[in-house]
C-alpha cells in the first residue's frame, strides 16, 4: 500500500508497527519469564550482576502447575467464561436493538433516552456496587453467576448502543429504502439489509463487551463468596496475594493463561470479520 | 479455599488422617449424636488469607471437620486479600446480607460499630480465661462500654535485620535508640546497604513505622480525649525533622513507592539491611532456606534477626496490628455464630491455629506469651512480648471513627511523605494538622 | 456498493400476508418501543435504584450502617475546602488529558498500521489486543514488578542502553508517579482504540480511496479529506467512552500506588472509594463520586454537539 522506495516501507510501516508490537506485548513476555522463573531466581535486584530479566537459565513448570492443580483456576476460567460469554450476548442483544432504533427511526424523545441510557454510564462503579448489593439481595442472586450476567450489561450496553448507532449512521439510508421499496418490512430490512453491513461494529462491541466482563473486578469480588464460583482476577489475588507475600510465579502464570487463550479466541473473529466485510462490501 | 501446599503438608503432618478420624457431619449423623445446632447452622467467616499455608490447611482440614463435629455448625471459610475485605463489608452491611463473621484488620469495628452484634459475653470470658486482652487489642475493639467483637490475633511487628552487616559496622545488638539506629544505617547506607522502610499508600508497614516514630518524639494527633487537636507541636516538627533527616540519611528512597509486600521483596533480596515487619520475611526464608540466600551463598534465613523499635526522646513506642472478629448484625446465624467464636478462640482449639502460625501471629491475649512455641527459636523471640505496651493510631486518644479517618487518608504517613519530598516540617506539619481538624470537625 | 441483499430481495416481495404484530412494528414508534424494550427493562432494573441511592447518599450524612439524615450540599461544602480533594481533580484532568491524547494518537497510527495488507495480519491484530484483555488487576500487577524499585526491568534496560546512570524512582517520585500510571493506562487503552478505530477503518470503502488516488492526492490530504471524516463518528463514540472510563479510573491506581505518595496519583474514584469503602464515611464518598458528574456531564455534552456537528455535515 505504501508507494515508494523500500525504505519508505521500513520507514512507515514495519519499524512503527516493531515499536507498537514490542510495547504492548513486551510485559506478557515478562509475565511469561517470570512465570517459569524459579523462586530462587526471582529476587534479584536490578543491580545485580547476575540479573537477567529476559531469560531464565532454570526454567520450570512449577508455578504453572501448581496454579493448575493447587487452585481451582480452571474453574475460574470456566466461571469468567460463562459468565463473560452470556452477559456479551445480552449486551449485545440490547445494544443492537436500541442502536438501530435511536439511529435510524424517528420517534419522539429519541434524543432524550439516548441520553438516558448515556448518563446510566456516567455513574462511577466504585460506589455503585454498595446499593447495587441491594438488588442482588432482592432478587435473590447472590454468589451465583447470575449477580455478574445481569449487571455487566448495565455499563456494557450503553457502550454497545452507542458504538453501533455510530456505526448504523455511517450507512447510507438508501440502502434501507431500496430494500423497502422491493417490498421488504422494516423489521425485515433492519435484520438482513442494516445488520450484516454493521458486522465489524458489532463485532467490536462484542469484543469491547466480552473484555470489560472478562476483566471486571469489583462485582465479582462483592457479589461472590463461595471458591468454586469466583472469577479468575478476583480468584488469582485471593489466592496467590497472601498478607504481604506475593506467589509471583503463580500470579504470572494466572494472568498469561487468563488472557493469551482469549487472543487466540480473537484471533478467529479478527479473521472472520475482515474477510465478512470484504464480501459485504464488493458483494 | 486455598490450596496452597496442600499436599505437601498432608505428606508431613498427617492431616489427612486428623481429617479421616474426625470424619466431619456424615460421622456425627452415623453415630447418632445429637449436635448442639439444628442441622443446616452454616456460619460464613469471612478472612484475610495470611502468608502461612500450613494456616490454611488446618481451617480446611481439622477446623471445619472438628467444628462440625463439636457444634454441629457447618463452617464456611472464604479468604480474600486483605486490601478486599472492607469492600465485602461494606456491602454486607448496607445490602443486610453477606458473611456472619467478619475478620476485621486494623481499628476497622469502630467503623462498623453500628452494624455488629453483641457478643460482649464471649468476649469476656475469653480475656477471663485467658489473662486478658492486650491494651491494643482492646483500643480497637471495645467502645467504652462493649466489645464490638472477639479480638482474634495481633500480627506483630518488629525490626528485622541482617546481622553480619550490622556485625560489620561494629554494631553487635540492634541499636535501642533512634540515634543509634540513624547512625548506624548512615554507615549501612554508605556501603549501599540502606534501612528499607514503606512510605506509601498501604494498610500495614507505612502506619506501624510511621505512627510510633512520631509518639516517640512525643507528637500525637489527639489529646488524651480523643477530641483536641493537637498535632501542630513543637515535638511533631521535631519528629518531621528527624525523620526526613532519618530518610535521607539511611533510607532507600525507592520506600515512597513501596507496599506492604515490597520491603519483603528487597530484604529478600538483599538490597536492604533493616525493616519493620512482620515476622514473614524471617519464616519465609526459613521455610525456603535454599530459595533465598546471601550474598555468601549461605541460607539467609541463618543471617536474620529481630530487633524492637528503638527509643526515641518521649520513650519506646509500637503500633501492631490487632485483627477482630466481628459477628455481623445481619446474620441469621447469631446463636450459632456466638458458639463458633467462643469455640473458636478457647484455648484448646485456638491453641492448634497459634501453633500453625509459628508465631507469625501471636495471641490477642496474654496468655500465649507462655506458650512453649517462644523457646522453639531464639529469632522469634522478640515477638513473643509485642503486644505488651502496643499501642494504635489515635493514642493517646481512643482508637475511634476519627482516628480511622486520620489513618485511612493516610494524613500522618502523608506528612512525612510530603517533607521528605522536600516540604519544610513546618508546614507538612501545618497541612497535616489542617486535615486532621477536618477530620474532627 | 451493492450489497448481500440480492439473495433476500426475493424473499421480501413474497411476504404479502402481515399480522397486526408486523403492522405495528411497520409503524417507527412502534419498532422503536419495541426494539428499546429489553434495554430500558435492564438498565431500569439494575441501575434505576443504584443511582437515586448515590445521588440519596451525597445529600445524607450516611455511614456505614447507619442511614443518616438529610444534610443538604454539607458534604459538597466539605469537599470545596479539601486540600486532598483538589489534587484528586487536579491528578484527574491531568490524569485524563493526558492519557486520552496518547491513547488516541497512537491509537490511530497503530489502526492505520494494521489496515494493511501484511503477513500474519489477524494474528497480530488479535494479539495487540491482549493488554486489553488480561484482567486489569494481574497486568497491573506486572506493571508493579516491573516498576518495583528494586527490581525494575525498565531501570535494567535503560542503564543497559547507557541511557540513565542511577535508578528512576518510577513509582515513588510525585511527578513521575503520576506518569507511570498514565503510562498504564495508555498502554491498557491504545489496542481498544486501535482496534475500534480499525473497525472504522473498514467500512470506508476502498474505492474512495483508489479515486482521490488516481486525482493524484498525496497520502496525507487522503487522510484529512476521506478517511478521517468517515472514520469520526466512530472516534467520537470511542473518545467518549473512554474519556468517561479514565476519568472513573479506579483499578489500576488502587493496586499500583493505593492513591500514594502523598496523594500524587489520588484520583476521584480512589479517593471516594477510600472515603466512602475505607473510612465508612458512604456520604462524603458519594458526594466525591457525584462530584465528578457536572465535569463529565461539561465533557460529554461538548463532545455530543461536537459529534452532532460534524453529522450535520
Amino acid at each position: 500500500m505504501i508507494e515508494g522506495a523500500k525504505w519508505r516501507r521500513w520507514v512507515y510501516f514495519y519499524i512503527p508497527l516493531g515499536i507498537f508490537i514490542v510495547w504492548l506485548l513486551f510485559p506478557f513476555y515478562w509475565m511469561l519469564v517470570t512465570s517459569v522463573r524459579p523462586d530462587r531466581e526471582l529476587y534479584r535486584p536490578w543491580m545485580a550482576p547476575n540479573y537477567a530479566p529476559f531469560w531464565t537459565t532454570h526454567p520450570t513448570l512449577v508455578h504453572i502447575i501448581d496454579l493448575l492443580t493447587q487452585t481451582l483456576f480452571i474453574r475460574w476460567m470456566a466461571n469468567t467464561l460463562f459468565i463473560a460469554i452470556v452477559s456479551t450476548l445480552i449486551s449485545l442483544f440490547c445494544g443492537l436493538l436500541a442502536g438501530y432504533a435511536l439511529s435510524r427511526l424517528k420517534f419522539p424523545f429519541a434524543g432524550m433516552l439516548g441520553t438516558g441510557i448515556f448518563i446510566t454510564y456516567l455513574v462511577p462503579q466504585t460506589l455503585l456496587f454498595i446499593p447495587l448489593a441491594n438488588i442482588i439481595r432482592n432478587f435473590n442472586l447472590g454468589d451465583t453467576p447470575w449477580a455478574l450476567i445481569l449487571t455487566y450489561p448495565t455499563f456494557l450496553i450503553p457502550f454497545c448502543t452507542w458504538l453501533l448507532m455510530g456505526y448504523f449512521k455511517a450507512i447510507p439510508r438508501e440502502l434501507e429504502e431500496c430494500a423497502r421499496i422491493d417490498g421488504a418490512t422494516r423489521w425485515k430490512a433492519m435484520l438482513y439489509v442494516i445488520f450484516p453491513i454493521a458486522v465489524p461494529g458489532i463485532l467490536s462491541a462484542g469484543i469491547f463487551a466480552f473484555t470489560l466482563s472478562w476483566n471486571e473486578f469489583i462485582y465479582a469480588l462483592v457479589f461472590l463468596s463461595s471458591a468454586h464460583e469466583k472469577t479468575v482476577s478476583v480468584g488469582v489475588t485471593s489466592e496467590l496475594v497472601r498478607g504481604d507475600v506475593f506467589y509471583w510465579g503463580q500470579l504470572m502464570a494466572g494472568a498469561l493463561l487468563g488472557s493469551i487463550p482469549v487472543a487466540f479466541i480473537y484471533s478467529f473473529f479478527v479473521e472472520y470479520y475482515v474477510a465478512g466485510l470484504t464480501g459485504s462490501v464488493k458483494g | 479455599m486455598p490450596r496452597i501446599g496442600r499436599r505437601k503438608f498432608l505428606k508431613i503432618s498427617g492431616a489427612g488422617a486428623i481429617a479421616a478420624r474426625t470424619g466431619g457431619i456424615a460421622a456425627i449423623l452415623a453415630s447418632g449424636k445429637a449436635p448442639a445446632f439444628a442441622q443446616g447452622a452454616t456460619v460464613h467467616w469471612l478472612r484475610w488469607n495470611d502468608f502461612v499455608p500450613s494456616s490454611d490447611v488446618l481451617l480446611r482440614d481439622k477446623i471445619i471437620p472438628e467444628c462440625a463435629k463439636d457444634l454441629g455448625i457447618t463452617l464456611n471459610i472464604e479468604m480474600i486479600n486483605g486490601n478486599d475485605i472492607q469492600a465485602r463489608t461494606t456491602a454486607a452491611i448496607q445490602s443486610g446480607t453477606g458473611p456472619d463473621v467478619i475478620c476485621a484488620l486494623n481499628n476497622w469495628p469502630q467503623l462498623y460499630a453500628d452494624s455488629v452484634a453483641e457478643v460482649t459475653a464471649v468476649a469476656d470470658k475469653i480475656g477471663h480465661d485467658q489473662g486478658g486482652f492486650y491494651h491494643v487489642s482492646t483500643v480497637v475493639a471495645h467502645n467504652g462500654k462493649k466489645w464490638l467483637g472477639v479480638p482474634w490475633c495481633i500480627v506483630g511487628a518488629e525490626n528485622a535485620y541482617r546481622k553480619s552487616w550490622f556485625d560489620a559496622i561494629g554494631v553487635s545488638k540492634f541499636p535501642n535508640t533512634w540515634d543509634e539506629y540513624r547512625a548506624a544505617g548512615k554507615k549501612l547506607k554508605a556501603k549501599g546497604q540502606p534501612i528499607g522502610q514503606a512510605l506509601g499508600h498501604s494498610f500495614g508497614d507505612p502506619p506501624t513505622f510511621w505512627y510510633p516514630f512520631l509518639w516517640s518524639f512525643g507528637g500525637a494527633e489527639v489529646d488524651k480525649s480523643g477530641k483536641k487537636v493537637v498535632l501542630n507541636s513543637k515535638a511533631t516538627v521535631e519528629a518531621v525533622k528527624y525523620g526526613v533527616a532519618f530518610w535521607k540519611d539511611c533510607c532507600d528512597e525507592g520506600g515512597l513507592a513501596w507496599d506492604d509486600s515490597s520491603n519483603n521483596r528487597a530484604f529478600l533480596a538483599g538490597t536492604i539491611s533493616s525493616t519493620l515487619n512482620g515476622a514473614s520475611i524471617y519464616l519465609l526464608a526459613k521455610r525456603e532456606p535454599d530459595k533465598y540466600l546471601t550474598e555468601k551463598g549461605t541460607p539467609l534465613w541463618q543471617d536474620i534477626r529481630h530487633g524492637i523499635m528503638p527509643r526515641g526522646p518521649a520513650g519506646r513506642f509500637s503500633c501492631q496490628l490487632p485483627m477482630t472478629n466481628m459477628l455481623m448484625g445481619y446474620s441469621k446465624q447469631q446463636d450459632a455464630a456466638r458458639k463458633f467464636l467462643a469455640w473458636i478462640t478457647s484455648k484448646p482449639i485456638y491453641q492448634a491455629w497459634f501453633d500453625s502460625q509459628g508465631g507469625y501471629t501471636v495471641g490477642a491475649t496474654t496468655i500465649w506469651e507462655k506458650d512453649p512455641i517462644w523457646n522453639k527459636d531464639p529469632v522469634m523471640a522478640p515477638y513473643r512480648t509485642v503486644g505488651r505496651g502496643a499501642e494504635f493510631p489515635g493514642y493517646p486518644g481512643p482508637a475511634d471513627r476519627n482516628a480511622a479517618e486520620v489513618l485511612s487518608k493516610y494524613i500522618i504517613i502523608d506528612m512525612f511523605a510530603k517533607a521528605v519530598q522536600g516540604m519544610s516540617a513546618e508546614d507538612a506539619v501545618k497541612w497535616a494538622t489542617s486535615e486532621v481538624q477536618k477530620v474532627h470537625a | 456498493m451493492a450489497v448481500s441483499g440480492l439473495a433476500t430481495r426475493g424473499a421480501f416481495a413474497r411476504a404479502p400476508r402481515r399480522g397486526t404484530a408486523s403492522r405495528l412494528l411497520e409503524d417507527e414508534r412502534w419498532l422503536a418501543a419495541a426494539l428499546l424494550l429489553p434495554t430500558v427493562i435492564l438498565l431500569a432494573l439494575f441501575i434505576a435504584y443504584p443511582f437515586v441511592e448515590g445521588v440519596w447518599l451525597a445529600v445524607t450524612n450516611a455511614t456505614v450502617g447507619v442511614p443518616g439524615k438529610f444534610v443538604g450540599l454539607a458534604n459538597f461544602e466539605m469537599l470545596w475546602n479539601d486540600s486532598i480533594f483538589r489534587v484528586a481533580v487536579w491528578n484527574t484532568f491531568v490524569y485524563t488529558a493526558v492519557a486520552t491524547v496518547f491513547k488516541l494518537g497512537l491509537g490511530l497510527w497503530l489502526a492505520l498500521l494494521l489496515n494493511r495488507n501484511f503477513r500474519g495480519k489477524a494474528f497480530t491484530r488479535a494479539f495487540i489486543l491482549l493488554p486489553f484483555i488480561i484482567p486489569t488487576v494481574l497486568s497491573t500487577y506486572a506493571w508493579k514488578w516491573m516498576f518495583d524499585p528494586t527490581f525494575s526491568v525498565i531501570n535494567w534496560t535503560l542503564f543497559q542502553l547507557d541511557i540513565i546512570h542511577s535508578r528512576i524512582n518510577w513509582l515513588g517520585d510525585p511527578g513521575l508517579a503520576l506518569i507511570s500510571v498514565i503510562i498504564v493506562n495508555v498502554w491498557r487503552g491504545v489496542p481498544f482504540y486501535a482496534i475500534s478505530l480499525l473497525a472504522g477503518l473498514q467500512t470506508i470503502n476502498p474505492e474512495l480511496q483508489e479515486a482521490a488516488a488516481i486525482d493524484g492526492a498525496p497520502p496525507w490530504q487522503r487522510f484529512w479529506h476521506i478517511t478521517w471524516p468517515l472514520l469520526l463518528p466512530v472516534t467520537m463514540v470511542v473518545v467518549l467512552f473512554s474519556v468517561i472510563q479514565t476519568f472513573a479510573d479506579f483499578q489500576l491506581v488502587y493496586v499500583l500506588t493505593g492513591g500514594g505518595p502523598a496523594n500524587a496519583t489520588q484520583l476521584f474514584a480512589t479517593y471516594a472509594y477510600q472515603l466512602g469503602v475505607g473510612t465508612g464515611l458512604l456520604s462524603q464518598g458519594a458526594a466525591v463520586s457525584l462530584a465528578m458528574f457536572p465535569f463529565l456531564l461539561i465533557i460529554v455534552v461538548v463532545q455530543l454537539l461536537y459529534i452532532r456537528r460534524v453529522e450535520v455535515h
